[in-house]
């Protein structure tokens, strides 16, 4: 070995020592992790031990009107807001046939399935039904119930079998229940709330534990039991033709709950609109110019010279039409705006400005849904004339329009009238008035003409809230409704029967194949819009 | 530190101030490029006996005058003459002229190697090539010339993000393109808070460009591209994607040399979409063109685009000792896009000082970028304030130019004093395009500063140590202003406009401390390589204001554009929900960082075989509340010099095979493993993130390729198969609705990316008066995804969620991104089925699709990727071309729908001319339907939500892309070189079937790939450019 390999050696040790320093240096970087906690923590959120669950239900009671994900127009607008008759977009959207048409918009009709799982049953289920709030606060939970029953029924009501029981179970596969078991799950779920309801308001009289986080009562539970036991009357009344038995002994449950019903408009469900977007009825009216007044309502309230008409609509701003209200006809040929941007819309300027909130149920509907009870002949309900006669009272009083209420009542003439459309030059759009209903009350009528007079007034009671007014046509027939001018279903939806259902959104095929399987199959025909839902029997009212 | 700073900058300048005309001592060092200093090279002054030879540290010195040439000669290296100017201590860098032995490629962690041992590909550019033919985002100066790199513009005019795509996508929703290395340091490519659009067609946002973009390619020394993983395990997971290693600038020792460089270059539209002119409006109010015959339809689009320019002036200093260089350079860039209003302003200051210390021991180097950039009305993209909406949809046959010379009325008597806008149509997706550009503004402010600074410590002459630190700081205040008078949607339901914007500032910083060691083991065998950590840190603070929606609320006095006059919600007691909203809201804070170990071997023997053995190990703090918060990922590498190893016929003088495995890990998004409920005025709302576990990221990577050069090196060939596929992705889903869950994060998917790419370049002639040098590169990446979590039922992401006739897909058994669209209903045997109008014609009917409605059309990627770079020198002159292709693809255009839909297009026009659309069909009665009416027709399968299987178009494209001829003047005096050289870019298309360059982007993220939504024309520039130097 050389001098000068020992030398070498010699320094390769002293460079050790340097290298020893580096590693420790190197090392004593890697490890020092303890602070990634904090770093992976989003400062802006709240953690689920520090929640406050009553600041939870504000977003679970908006969620009926689809506003956690703006989601009015597409969820419910462009589907039930139309079909009953309410409303009608000025415009396409870019296609010449959509859901006016027949030609469901998967895209738009997805939207009312799959919001309501993930922001209101699956906060509920998922979350709140976790923290124990069943046996904590048994007035929370009864709340929580209540708004999940009326989340619910809005899906079934629209699709038929949907998952309910096993919601929250699988992330890869949830199975469909049949209709005729949500209806039953759904009478239990308003069974449990009432009795917790009532129990709290007895222990705790005046006590508004969620004042400022009620979106929907200010905390008020004697309403929400009034709802509870009103949505218990109107799920009920869906049944009538499918299940008799149930509607009554559910019906007449209802009609003598301790709580009572809806009575007053000061017991209306209304939602306050979100803080974000404001009332939906005015953005898409107003902001968006997509919500314009349907041809049926037009027919029926024009005719009835409805002291409603200018609460409801605005006036046409055509020139040469600024004193008429202008409707326009489902599944006509829209040219694009601003061809029909002028017909009547809703009234966004006041009964739908931004701050207003958006109506649930209201007692209106409840002296209606009395009406149809007592002639059916359930125990509780009163007298057939009475109950209509205050429902009309109720909506006017409602809608700030009371004193014209004894003259509307009285009013035996006014029938709804022929459809024209002005700007329609081959009357292609012109159609004569489907309905010869009157407003009078006739005792001397037949049970259908009863039935006939007391839901197109409830229709007109209901406004804008399209989904149950939907529910009721395809029940009872009623109002009779304008047919499509143009059915481009390829032959799945009768043009005459009119539309039954949504069809599945194509989504479910991909990410819950198993169970949409099982729910055709409960469903019991095709997946369209041809297809009657299980309450929605081919018979006679009576 | 400053006072440090301020010595080193004057050093320099001091060395290099004075200048003698008589016999002086000239001293000075040699170096290869390597910056070994070379021994017995010869130096003799020019025209005379005076000679020396540089000692074993590359020293010399002999006496000289200033004006003598030095000519230094060396054997295996070009001989290199250097006129003395007054240095008396010069620095000489001499190249190999053989570049089998030589060649250096900058590699991970700013490691400079020898090429012959790296064990996997990479592509090696100059600043030059960069800067040749000027573009105003320099990443789009590399397309075409780079095997294996997809480079696709965004649409959004000048200031334009890039999107850069190096073997293929493998991240289902992560990111997707390189990483960005300045100088061995990571560099944030984040553009600014406008971000990409998002999934919808309507878009309405602009852009204000990517990091990468801000820079200034005159300070690029060199660029090289490591393509795979491989080449990366280094830099940690980013680089998973490959890494683009950018080497800037440095001073060189030696006589100061100013640079100027000017250029100057004007744009056009190189296309536009393709309208009829033989019928007019509906009617006189309609907003489409299905209406009589005209003749002497107006030019509407003439009255709109202008000549778009770019402007960029360019200084740089560079001079020192050989104990500190400097480098420092200014740069201005001022262009304007063809569309009016859209304009950018860009300075540039890079300072770069390079300083040697303890007898030269100790190296300080310091780098300061500072860059400030405004970008005013950069175009949106998608239906929402895009000007070419309006102007591409307006009736044919009518003049537009009214609306050009007055887009604003006077106040209407009654309204809100301020004043609206003149157009005739009420359409959320059209408005005056004069309107947009003046009344919906956006402009972007960007102020960036980037500080490296590194010190090198030689312990003994096999070991070095090396401290980094680099800030990279980015402040961007941007902002959008709606005027009033603008459509509804857009701007406020009160009708006095909306304005948003944000304040947002992001943070990288990153450290190093590495051992470089070089142990000769023995004669044999080598050993170097490098060990060390790194910590990374990112910092994301800043607010946004705004009205709290769009739709909802907006100014209360029109056109006051502050906070203050922002309407905010009203309170819970007034009908809506929740407390009071603010105006501003801070942005979501983000803060992450990564702490690593590594380690890297190079194992050499008898300089023909090379083995690279490396390793990694990460902490990542997006992985807290995880089982591990640590991931380690390992690679290995293996080289061969078949030349070295054994005799091979005389004609190949290189040959070279390689291989690499490597894995690459990857963190998790920030805040997936704790999702936490959203505070909301007065309310709470739960999250609906399904509970998860989720794992770090795992990429798979194999390389084998071979680099062979023949015939005197005049031939090289080069060629890399590759195949990677990753792993555990972390993908949030939406799952079944049922769960109750709106997202679910699961670690999933197998993505795998397969190709090849090679180059070949060959000398065809060499003479000293007359060369031409030629290359081909090209690529070829196969993508499948292979599953996404079919045990668990997932087989597909959507990309694009929300819209309703076209989605981007990552399907199993796919590709990545593949086009899925709604189709017209075909029966069996392919005939479309037609159903009754209700008069005498039919109209077609929407197909079922075979996933979500929709069918599979195509990928948007391209298959195969060819550019063909050329350059001619004859005496002064030189010309360079590059002619590139993509081929393969399929993109769709929504743009097309619309036009169509409207009665605007050609090819309704033709249609009409004829009378029909030929069809095969078939009706409700079975009969054979050969022709339908045009207007059934296209406004059945056009417009906003067309049925896009109509509007499909082979994304194949080909291009002249650059051209540039230079002459350089002869000079004298201070004037050392002048030269002079035109250019032009995107010159001429030889095939595109596309109504649009398919190679566009509407968002550089991995959306919406391959769909063109009223996209901006792709430019063709002309430019001027002067290159001078003293």
């Amino acid at each position: 070995m050389s001098i000068q390999h020992i030398l070498s050696i010699r320094r390769v040790i002293r460079s050790t020592n340097t290298i020893a320093l580096s590693i420790a240096l190197i090392a004593g970087l890697g490890g020092c992790t303890k602070k990634f906690e904090s770093f992976n923590t989003d400062p802006t959120g709240i953690q689920n031990k520090d929640l406050q669950v009553n600041t939870l239900f504000m977003p679970l009671e908006q969620e009926l009107m689809y506003m956690t994900d703006d989601g009015y127009q597409i969820a419910q607008n462009l589907n039930a807001d139309i079909y009953c008759g309410y409303a009608m977009p000025p415009q396409t959207f870019g296609k010449a046939v959509d859901n006016a048409n027949y030609v469901f918009v998967d895209g738009w009709n997805q939207e009312g399935y799959n919001s309501v799982y993930t922001n209101l049953l699956g906060p509920i289920k998922n979350q709140l039904a976790n923290s124990g709030v069943q046996t904590s606060n048994p007035d929370y939970w009864a709340i929580a119930l209540i708004v999940e029953v009326e989340g619910i029924d809005r899906v079934t009501d629209k699709f038929g079998p949907v998952p309910y029981s096993k919601v929250g179970t699988s992330l890869v596969t949830v199975p469909y229940d049949s209709q005729q078991s949500i209806y039953q799950q759904m009478f239990l779920q308003l069974d449990t709330a009432a009795a917790n309801l009532q129990a709290y308001i007895t222990a705790n009289p005046g006590a508004t534990p969620l004042a400022n986080y009620d979106a929907i009562f200010g905390g008020d539970y004697t309403k929400w039991l009034k709802l509870a036991n009103s949505l218990r009357l109107r799920l009920a009344m869906h049944l009538t033709k499918i299940d008799p038995a149930t509607a009554k002994s559910q019906g007449e449950r209802a009609l003598s709950a301790p709580g009572g019903l809806l009575t007053d408009p000061s017991d209306d469900a209304a939602v306050l609109a979100s803080q974000a977007n404001g009332n939906d009825y005015n953005q898409i009216t107003d902001s968006y110019g997509d919500n314009s007044m349907n041809a049926s309502i037009q027919s029926i309230m024009v005719g009835y010279n409805d002291p409603r008409l200018p609460v409801y609509f605005l006036p046409d701003t055509d020139p040469g039409h600024t004193t008429e209200y202008t409707g326009i006809r489902i599944g006509c040929n829209i040219p694009p705006k601003p061809f029909y941007s002028g017909f009547s819309k809703y009234n966004y300027k006041t009964t739908f400005n931004v701050s207003a909130p958006e109506m649930l149920m209201t007692a209106a509907e409840v002296w209606f849904l009395k009406a149809e009870a007592a002639l059916r002949g359930w125990a509780g309900a009163g007298t057939v004339q009475t109950d209509y006669e205050t429902g009309i009272q109720v909506s006017m009083l409602q809608n700030g329009v009371a004193g014209a209420a004894a003259a509307y009542i009285g009013d035996a003439a006014s029938k709804p009238i022929n459809y024209v459309d002005y700007t329609d030059k081959d009357s292609v759009n012109y159609d004569t008035a489907v309905s010869k209903i009157t407003i009078k009350w006739d005792p001397a009528a037949t049970d259908e003409v009863k039935l006939e007079r007391i839901i197109t007034q409830k229709w007109l009671a209901m406004f804008p809230e399209g989904q149950e007014a939907w529910t009721e046509f395809r029940r009872t027939g009623y109002p009779k409704l304008f047919p499509v001018v143009t059915n481009s279903s390829g032959g799945t939806i009768d043009t005459k029967i009119q539309v039954r259902r949504l069809a599945y959104p194509q989504s479910e095929a991909t990410v819950n194949p198993e169970g949409e399987k099982g729910g055709i199959q409960l469903l019991g025909g095709p997946d369209n819009g041809g297809t009657r839902l299980w309450w929605d029997v081919d018979k006679g009212n009576f | 530190m400053k006072q440090l700073l301020l010595l080193l900058f004057f050093v320099p300048l001091l060395g290099g101030a004075t200048a003698a005309p008589h016999l002086a001592p000239i001293r000075g060092v040699v170096r290869d490029e390597t910056g070994q200093p070379l021994a017995a090279v010869t130096v003799t002054i020019k025209g005379s006996q005076t000679a020396t030879r540089t000692d074993a540290n590359g020293r010399f010195s002999l006496e000289a005058r200033t004006g003598d040439v030095l000519v230094f000669s060396y054997v295996g290296h070009a001989s290199r003459e250097v006129r003395i100017s007054g240095n008396d201590d010069l620095s000489i860098e001499l190249a190999g002229n053989n570049r089998s032995l030589n060649e250096v490629v900058v590699t991970a962690l700013g490691i400079r190697r020898s090429e012959k041992s790296l064990t996997y590909s990479t592509q090696q550019i100059s600043g030059n090539e960069l800067t040749t033919v000027k573009s105003d985002n320099l990443m789009n100066s590399l397309n075409g010339k780079i095997a294996g790199v997809t480079i696709a513009p965004s649409a959004s005019g000048i200031g334009g993000s890039a999107k850069v795509i190096l073997r293929g996508n493998r991240s289902t929703t992560g990111n997707n393109q390189p990483l960005y290395v300045i100088d061995g340091v990571p560099m944030s490519n984040q553009g600014n808070n406008f971000m990409q659009p998002g999934s919808s067609t309507y878009g309405g946002n602009p852009e204000g460009g990517d990091g990468i973009s801000n820079l200034n390619p005159e300070d690029i020394e060199s660029m090289t591209v490591l393509k795979g993983a491989s080449a990366a395990a280094l830099y940690g997971s980013q680089a998973a994607n490959g890494v683009i290693v950018i080497n800037t600038k440095k001073g060189r020792a030696g006589r100061t040399v100013i640079n100027v460089n000017s250029s100057a270059s004007i744009d056009k539209n190189a296309y536009t979409p393709q309208f009829q002119n033989n019928y007019g409006q509906t009617n006189p109010t309609a907003v489409d063109s299905w209406g009589g015959k005209i003749t002497g339809a107006h030019d509407n689009l003439k009255d709109f685009f202008r000549t778009g320019s770019n402007l960029t002036n360019a200084l740089s200093l560079s001079g020192g000792t050989d104990a500190a260089q400097t480098y420092f350079s200014y740069t201005n860039t001022t262009a304007k896009g063809v569309e009016p209003t859209n304009q950018l302003s860009r300075n540039n200051f890079n300072f770069h000082e390079t300083a040697k210390f303890f007898s030269n021991k100790l190296t300080v180097d310091g780098n300061v970028n500072y860059i400030t950039q405004k970008l005013e009305n950069s175009p949106a993209i998608g239906f929402y304030s895009n000007p070419l909406t309006g102007l591409y949809l307006f009736p044919r046959g009518k003049d537009l130019l009214p609306y050009k010379n007055q887009f604003e009325l006077p106040p209407v008597s009654g309204g809100n004093g301020a004043p609206t806008q003149n157009w005739p149509f009420q359409e959320d997706v059209q408005q005056n395009p004069w309107w947009v550009i003046n009344r919906n503004t956006n402009e972007n402010t960007r102020n960036r500063i980037l500080v490296n600074v590194s010190l090198k410590y030689e312990v003994t002459p096999w070991l070095s140590l090396q401290a980094r630190g680099n800030v990279d700081r980015t402040n961007d205040v941007g902002d959008q202003k709606y005027y009033a008078g603008t459509l509804a949607p857009l701007a406020s339901h009160t009708g006095n406009g909306n304005w948003n914007g944000f304040d947002h500032t992001l943070q990288q910083q990153y450290g190093d401390f590495l051992a470089i060691f070089n142990l000769p083991v023995t004669s044999d065998f080598k050993v170097d390589g490098v060990i060390g950590s790194s910590i990374s840190d990112n910092v994301t603070s800043g607010i946004t204001w705004g009205p709290s929606a769009q739709q909802g609320y907006g100014l209360f006095f029109p056109n006051l554009f502050t906070i203050q006059n922002i309407e905010v919600a009203p309170a819970i007691n007034n009908g809506t929900s929740g407390a009071v909203a603010s105006n501003a809201t801070t942005l979501q804070p983000y803060h992450s960082q990564v702490q690593s170990v590594f380690g890297n071997a190079n194992i050499s023997y008898k300089n023909w075989a090379f083995l690279t053995l490396s390793g990694r190990n990460d902490w990542s703090s997006n992985l807290a509340f995880t089982a591990d918060n640590h991931y380690f990922y390992p690679s290995a590498g293996l080289s061969f010099l078949v030349n070295q190893m054994v005799s091979l016929p005389q004609v190949i003088s290189y040959a070279k095979v390689r291989g690499t495995y490597s894995q690459v890990g990857n963190t998790v998004g920030q805040y997936q493993t704790n999702p936490v409920n959203t505070a909301s005025g007065s309310s709470t709302v739960l999250n609906t993130a399904a509970p998860s576990s989720l794992k770090p990221e795992k990429t798979k990577a194999y390389e084998l390729g071979a680099d062979l050069r023949f015939l005197g090196d005049n031939l090289s060939v080069s060629f890399t198969w590759y195949k990677s596929n990753t792993y555990n992705q972390d993908i949030s889903i939406v799952p079944l609705p049922a769960s109750g869950y709106a997202t679910e994060n699961i670690n999933a998917g197998n993505i795998q990316n397969k190709g090849i790419e090679f180059t070949v370049g060959y000398n065809m002639i060499n003479h000293r008066n007359f060369s031409w040098n030629t290359s081909i590169n090209g690529s070829k990446n196969v993508n499948t995804v292979i599953d996404i979590d079919s045990k668990d039922g997932v087989n597909l992401v959507d990309l694009t969620p929300g819209n309703g006739n076209f989605d981007n897909y990552v399907a199993k058994g796919g590709s990545y991104g593949d086009l899925y669209v709604q189709t017209l209903q075909k029966d069996a045997s392919g005939r479309l089925v037609l159903i009754s109008d209700g008069s005498t014609n039919y109209l077609p009917v929407q197909g079922g699709g075979e996933l979500n409605g929709f069918s599979k059309v195509g990928n948007p990627n391209p298959k195969f990727q060819l550019g063909w770079n050329n350059s001619f020198t004859y005496h002064n002159f030189s010309l360079n071309f590059l002619v590139d292709g993509k081929f393969g693809g399929q993109v769709i255009s929504v743009m097309q729908g619309m036009l169509d839909y409207y009665g605007v297009s050609k090819v309704s026009g033709q249609a009409r001319d004829q009378g029909y659309v030929k069809i095969r069909g078939v009706d409700e009665n079975g009969k054979d339907v050969s022709q339908i009416d045009p207007k059934n027709w296209y406004r059945n399968i056009g417009g906003r939500n067309a049925i896009l299987g109509e509007y499909v178009y082979s994304a194949t494209v080909v291009r002249l892309r650059e051209v540039a001829l230079g002459y350089t003047l002869p000079v004298s005096g201070a004037v050392k070189s002048l030269r002079l050289s035109l250019t032009g870019r995107n010159l001429v298309f030889f095939h595109r079937s596309a109504p649009y360059d398919p190679e566009l982007t509407s968002s550089t993220d991995n959306k919406l790939g391959g769909v063109d939504v009223f996209n901006l024309p792709t430019a063709r520039s002309f430019g001027l450019k002067l290159n001078v130097t003293f």
